[in-house]
């Protein structure tokens, strides 16, 4: 129904359409995208007008609704955001302060009791195809409840991503779900875009790895990356062997009975949460100590006051007794140096030597932490505290001149925060097009343009809908007053 | 005997993007392309959304408005079983008299599974029964919006550049010598030169959009940055000593249920809202045509468009099995429905050699080569005592009974295999009518269009042999 209120400008259109054909659909949009203005009427509030005199339906918003804040401005529908992590997926909408769901990585079918992980990257193409049009799926119709065919999708990744994945995630999107466009944003950027702030050094500590990747001015530098393959799952490792050594079980059968003769394995997901609940990081006087009773190379070393142990409940008819001195020891493994001297504070400070002089009292002086492993408690202290006393060390004392370390706190936890970037990107309406790849690019060459990759034709626009996002802050306008 | 009426034990060939072997009630039959269609090859949209607890309907918009979460119902967010809401009486003062006390009543939320209440988190209790609960709203919503704003300001420059720089390279006559700083310089200052003239064919947004930037107080926002801190809080000394309390500190799992505040302690863990769950409508991909779409009342089990394959293709179904033996022939009883309501006409043929679809199999089989006839379906047969005998010719060797629109019939079958599962694969042909659409006007009277024939791959799994 389409109204034209002579003698003002505003024109107004009812948009309440059934259709039973995308086809119609878009004809319809188009039609009233022609010069008017749309007016959405939903359960009995009344009509509000956005005013329009333009051509394009983006361009000018006038007047702000905040009823309606989840709803784009013009035409086009938000768009997806997804941040698919090897432990926990974060999926929401665009322009939300946080995600809808933070789900686990994995499918359940209803035979086995072993959930599948969706994030593998060594299995065949064919089984990794319909492992994520399967997870894909539920997120569409279990989580998000849209349709996949309306909303232009944006998924925040890493940059260590393998380009078969990466591949294979988008034929499911675009071959399977039929969606308008893709945007791959690497997560390191999109959590700078949480603070306002144009370089930052952020690391991300996750599942798999660690990953420290500066930016500067908007642009990743990324030959300075850094990785160490201690994560969450390193942790659950270590966790779960020293359970297995060191703590008893109380069972029906009898107290204090060893971990291996009852169950084979303490389930993944039960490790995780004895680390959550139980485990935290000591600060830095007290690590070294535990360190250095762990290694004991004097044989003088004494250990600290174990914190106190905890019953923890399994299946409900066994008792996990934790040994006290197990939740503040696994976290050190992170803080521990191997044999190469690195650890996760090491990373950060090797990171500032690869980057170019000018760059390291900025990047410095503005350190971002993402991900799930750092929420542990004491984990920021006690990083900040190991990059203050190693940078004191003759391996960086010369090398690095800048002593003065700050942290970032974003507005999110941290397991989120790529996801709040990649959804503060998603919301700019006017660009997210033109930086996406479109679904026609996609039938024409086939493949997803990546940064490793030179062979990639450029579509038809300015800018390559490329990886890594140009900078879109600094170099807009040089005439800035 | 139960275990040979089990759906995975005949499967019906797919040939849609892969070829997918799916019994044929779980299969969809699109009536304009006439072929079968699997849930992989066909588009899901989300129909409608409703509560699942208080079963009610919401419109789409009102979903997205609500953040697709039901108004009334809650979760409890230790156990995530549906909130109750339980009613206490509370005395009160009397608002003319405050000496006089009476009683009122006070709600409050409730677990009925874990015996949780919304007095452990420190909610109070309401005096209405519903719509008074709210849920805590994120401390950095307004800075997020914020920054949002700043970003879509950068992102409305740098698409204005955009377009200029389309305009730019569409326009060849305009002399190459123009860089990107005397544009802007030109803008800034006015378009007061030829260049203004020359552009007068332009499309207006560029320029519009200009104009409204100038003209129109636009404020430029800007936003401070974030401040990075020096210190960060460690943990307090008690941390070491301190004894856990399990019950009080949040599983990962409670956690993750509030994305915005993660609380550590069980005493912040506020309720939410449940998710609605959607229904589901198909569509072809090919005609994009709907196969299926739901009622729009949430308790409505029926659909308005229902084309599953058990409505239009006849369905086979083992009905005994004898002693299969390694290279001896025997005798497998089947049954064929016929679900349309005019005859049918039904031939079988074996796959020939080197089928690309019968990679299976592990026995030869032999069908009947006539043609078997099914009646119609009858909907009034079941309560018709004086059925006439249908006059059909029946081949007491090939047909074993004849039950209104449905017959048994015998295929031989000699297993390959000394060991393993016994597999026969057959092509099945019939006629199918399409009721859908005439193509041309018919006469009037005749309700008869064009009969297309349609083959299927079966595969029937017969199980192990006898030992």
């Amino acid at each position: 129904m389409v109204r034209a209120l002579s003698g003002q400008t505003v024109v107004t259109a009812q948009l309440q359409y059934e259709v039973d054909s995308p086809a119609v659909c878009e004809r319809v949009v188009r039609l009233m995208s022609g010069a008017l203005a749309l007016f959405l009427s939903c359960r009995g509030i009344k009509a509000l007008a956005l005013c329009l005199r333009q051509l394009e339906l983006r361009s000018v918003l006038s007047i702000k609704m905040p009823l309606f804040e989840g709803l784009g401005s013009g035409g086009e529908k938000t768009a997806v955001v997804i941040d698919l992590g090897a432990a926990y997926t974060k999926c929401g909408f665009a322009g939300e302060t946080g995600p809808r769901f933070i789900i686990p990585s994995e499918i359940k079918h209803a035979g086995s009791p072993e959930a599948v992980r969706v994030v593998q990257y060594n299995i065949n193409t064919e089984e990794l195809y319909s492992i994520l049009k399967e997870f894909v799926h539920l997120l569409y119709f279990r989580h998000l409840l849209v349709n996949p065919r309306d909303r232009r999708v944006v998924i925040v990744e890493s940059v260590l991503c393998p380009s078969h994945f990466r591949e294979t995630l988008s034929r499911v999107f675009f071959k399977h779900f039929e969606v308008p466009s893709v945007l791959f944003a690497p997560n390191h950027l999109m959590s700078v875009m949480t603070l306002g702030i144009q370089s930052a050094l952020v690391m991300d500590c996750g599942y798999t790895e660690t990953l420290v990747l500066p930016i500067y001015e908007g642009i990743p530098i990324l030959s300075a990356w850094e990785a160490l393959p201690m994560g969450g799952k390193a942790i659950h490792k270590e966790l779960h062997s020293l359970l297995s050594e060191q703590c008893t079980l109380d069972t029906d059968s009898g107290p204090g009975l060893s971990l291996p003769t009852v169950i084979s394995a303490i389930p993944e997901d039960v490790v995780e949460d004895i680390k959550v609940r139980t485990c935290f990081v000591s600060d830095l006087q007290r690590g070294m100590k535990i360190q250095e009773a762990k290694f004991n190379l004097d044989g003088s070393a004494e250990r600290p006051a174990p914190p106190p142990d905890v019953e923890y409940p399994l299946d409900g008819r066994k008792i996990l007794h934790i040994k006290g001195s197990i939740r503040d020891s696994v976290a050190e493994m992170l803080f521990e140096q191997d044999n190469e001297e690195k650890s996760i504070a090491t990373l950060l400070l090797d990171t500032l030597v690869k980057c170019p002089i000018d760059t390291r009292k900025v990047l410095s002086e503005n350190l971002v932490i993402i991900g799930g492993t750092s929420m542990l408690p004491g984990f920021l202290h006690r990083l900040l505290s190991e990059i203050r006393s190693l940078v004191e060390k003759p391996k960086y004392r010369d090398a690095l001149a800048t002593k003065s370390f700050r942290i970032h706190s974003p507005p999110a936890k941290p397991n989120c925060t790529a996801w709040l970037g990649g959804a503060i990107f998603g919301a700019l309406q006017d660009i997210l097009g033109s930086r996406s790849v479109s679904r026609d690019y996609y039938n024409q060459t086939g493949r997803i343009p990546d940064w490793c990759c030179l062979s990639t034709p450029l579509p038809d626009s300015v800018y390559e809908a490329g990886k890594t996002p140009p900078p879109l802050m600094k170099r807009a306008f040089s005439t800035e007053k | 005997m139960a275990t040979l009426l089990q759906p995975e034990k005949v499967l019906y060939l797919v040939r849609g993007e892969k070829k997918i072997r799916v019994p044929l009630s779980q299969l969809y039959f699109c009536r304009y392309c006439s072929e079968l269609r699997s849930l992989e090859c066909v588009s899901h949209e989300v129909d409608s959304h409703f509560c699942p607890s208080c079963l009610e309907n919401m419109p789409s918009a009102e979903a997205k408005l609500k953040k697709n979460r039901c108004a009334n119902c809650f979760d409890c967010p230790c156990c995530m079983h549906t909130l109750s809401t339980r009613a206490t009486n509370i005395p009160a003062p009397l608002p003319d008299d405050p000496t006089k006390t009476t009683m009122k009543k006070a709600y409050y939320l409730a677990c009925g599974f874990c015996r949780w209440t919304s007095r452990d988190v420190g909610m109070a209790d309401k005096s209405v029964a519903s719509g008074g609960w709210q849920e805590p709203e994120n401390p950095h919503t307004q800075r997020i919006n914020k920054l949002i704003e700043y970003y879509q300001q950068l992102a409305q420059r740098e698409k204005l550049e955009r377009d200029r720089k389309k305009l730019a390279r569409r326009r060849p006559f305009m002399p190459q010598a123009f860089s990107q700083h005397t544009i802007h310089v030109v803008e800034k200052y006015g378009l007061g030169t030829r260049l203004q003239r020359q552009r007068s064919g332009a499309p207006i947004s560029a320029l519009y959009g200009l104009s409204l930037k100038e003209g129109e107080d636009q404020k430029e926002i800007t936003i401070e940055s974030a401040q990075a801190l020096d210190e960060v809080e460690p943990l307090p000394e008690d941390y070491y000593t301190r004894p856990v309390n399990l019950p009080e500190v949040t599983t990962l799992r409670q956690r993750l249920l509030q994305p915005d505040f993660q609380p550590a302690g069980a005493s912040q863990l506020h309720p939410r809202h449940k998710h609605l769950l959607m229904k589901r409508s198909l569509r072809c991909r090919k005609c994009e045509h709907n196969l299926s779409k739901p009622e729009f009342n949430p308790t409505s089990i029926k659909f308005k468009i229902q084309l599953v394959a058990v409505s239009y293709i006849p369905e086979v179904r083992i009905m005994s099995i004898p002693n299969l033996r390694h290279l001896k022939e025997s005798q497998v009883l089947l049954t064929l429905t016929n679900p349309v309501e005019n005859i049918t006409h039904v031939s079988l043929y074996t796959c020939e050699e080197g089928d690309p679809d019968d990679i299976n199999s592990t026995a030869k089989v032999l069908v009947p080569s006539k043609e078997l006839v099914l009646a119609g379906k009858d909907a009034a047969a079941e309560y018709d005592e004086l059925a006439e005998p249908q006059g059909f010719q029946d081949d007491p060797d090939v047909v074993a009974f004849r039950k209104s629109n449905k017959i048994g019939f015998f295929i031989k079958v000699i297993p390959q295999r000394e060991e393993g599962d016994v597999t026969v694969a057959f092509k099945l042909r019939h006629d199918f009518r399409n009721l859908a659409a005439p193509i041309r006007p018919t006469e009037e009277g005749e309700a008869t269009s064009e009969a297309i024939w349609l083959t299927h791959h079966v595969e029937l799994s017969l199980g192990p042999l006898a030992t």
